[in-house]
This record gives C-alpha cells, structure tokens and sequence, in this order.
C-alpha cells in the first residue's frame, strides 16, 4: 500500500509556477518565499544570504570564476567554487558584469572568512532555492 | 576576538536557513537551529584546542 502511494505521489505532476518560484527564489535571495506570502521565512532566508554574501565581500573575500589561463585542472578546480558562488543568483552575475569583487585580497586578516561567507551564501540559497520549490510545489507546507 | 565573533555570526546565519528550511513544528525548528549553532560552536572550539596542542610549527 505504501509503494502504491508512493508511486501515485510520484507520478503527480510539478505545477509550472513551482519552477518559476524556483528560479526566482534562486536569483533573487527571499523572492521565492516573499511571492508565496511566506514572509517570515523570506526575511529569515533572504537576510541570512544576502547578509552572508555582503559581509563576505565587506570581510575581503573574492568570488571565484575561470580565468583566462585556466586550463584543464586548474579550470575544474574554478568550477566548484564557483558554482557555490552561482548560487546567490542576480548579485553573481552583477558582479561577474561589473568585474566587482573576483579582485584578491589575501594581505586582509578576515580575507579566508570573507571567502567562506561568500561560498556558504551561494550554498545555502540552494537550500532556500528548493525550500520555495517545495513549498510551490505542495510537497511542504 | 576578531575570528571568535565572525565565526559565531558565520555559525548564526547558517543555523538560521538550517533551521527555517528543516521539517516538523516551529518549535522544532527553532529547537533544530539552536542545536545547529551550537554545534557550529562546539566543533570549532574542539577543532582550535585540538590544533593548539598539535607540534605543527
């Protein structure tokens, strides 16, 4: 019985405003939960990543991309990283536009926690990412 | 005490989205996050003794 609900609740289908809710949970920190009304968690959510990502750069940390002279192991080992940074959305790809913040600053004493504000607030909007896509789509309330 | 404070709101911050995205009750939740930062904390205290006493120089 459990296996046929399983199944059932496997086949139902992803409502199309869910991967919208998604996407702009994604790049908007706190805008997938803020659609849905869910404002509380929206505040939460939103202002624990959009804090982390500032403060990271406020503490000297740098955003990662490939470079130019990146070539084969080197430019995977660009990708992870970035990849973390990706996940905060719109404010990777208006620094990634401006050049803003990808410069080192290693002299800083704060530079490696700046890093780990930064990686950390790309992955935890992931979680808010899904969080919202989850909510959108039924699976949690 | 630099290093002390940005580790505790590093440990804030992430207990916060663990708490608000885990499942079960508010009170749960809130319970789940307290526990996070906590263990943020203890790990990073346990983790610097360990390494303080550690001959790496």
């Amino acid at each position: 019985m459990v296996a046929k609900q399983i199944q059932q609740s496997s086949r139902a289908e992803t409502p199309g405003h869910a991967w919208l809710i998604g996407l702009a949970a994604w790049a908007v920190p706190g805008l997938g939960h803020l659609i849905q009304r869910r404002w509380f968690r929206a505040l939460l959510l939103g202002g624990a990543v959009w804090g982390m990502f500032f403060t990271g750069l406020w503490l000297g940390g740098h955003l990662f991309k490939p470079g130019p002279n990146d070539q084969g192991i080197a430019a995977l080992l660009q990708l992870l990283p970035m990849t973390a940074n990706v996940g905060v959305g719109l404010p990777y790809i208006y620094c990634w536009l401006t050049n803003t913040g990808f410069a080192d600053h290693a002299q800083m004493v704060t530079y490696e926690y700046g890093n780990t504000f930064l990686l950390v607030a790309g992955l935890i909007n992931y979680l808010a990412m899904l969080d919202a896509f989850d909510i959108a789509a039924g699976r949690k309330q | 005490m630099r290093h002390l404070f940005w580790m505790t709101v590093f440990a804030g911050l992430t207990a916060i989205v663990f708490g608000v995205v885990a499942k079960g009750s508010d009170r749960q939740r809130l319970v789940y996050g307290l526990k996070v930062f906590g263990e943020f904390l203890f790990v990073a205290f346990a983790l610097g003794w360990i390494l303080y006493f550690l001959p790496l120089r």
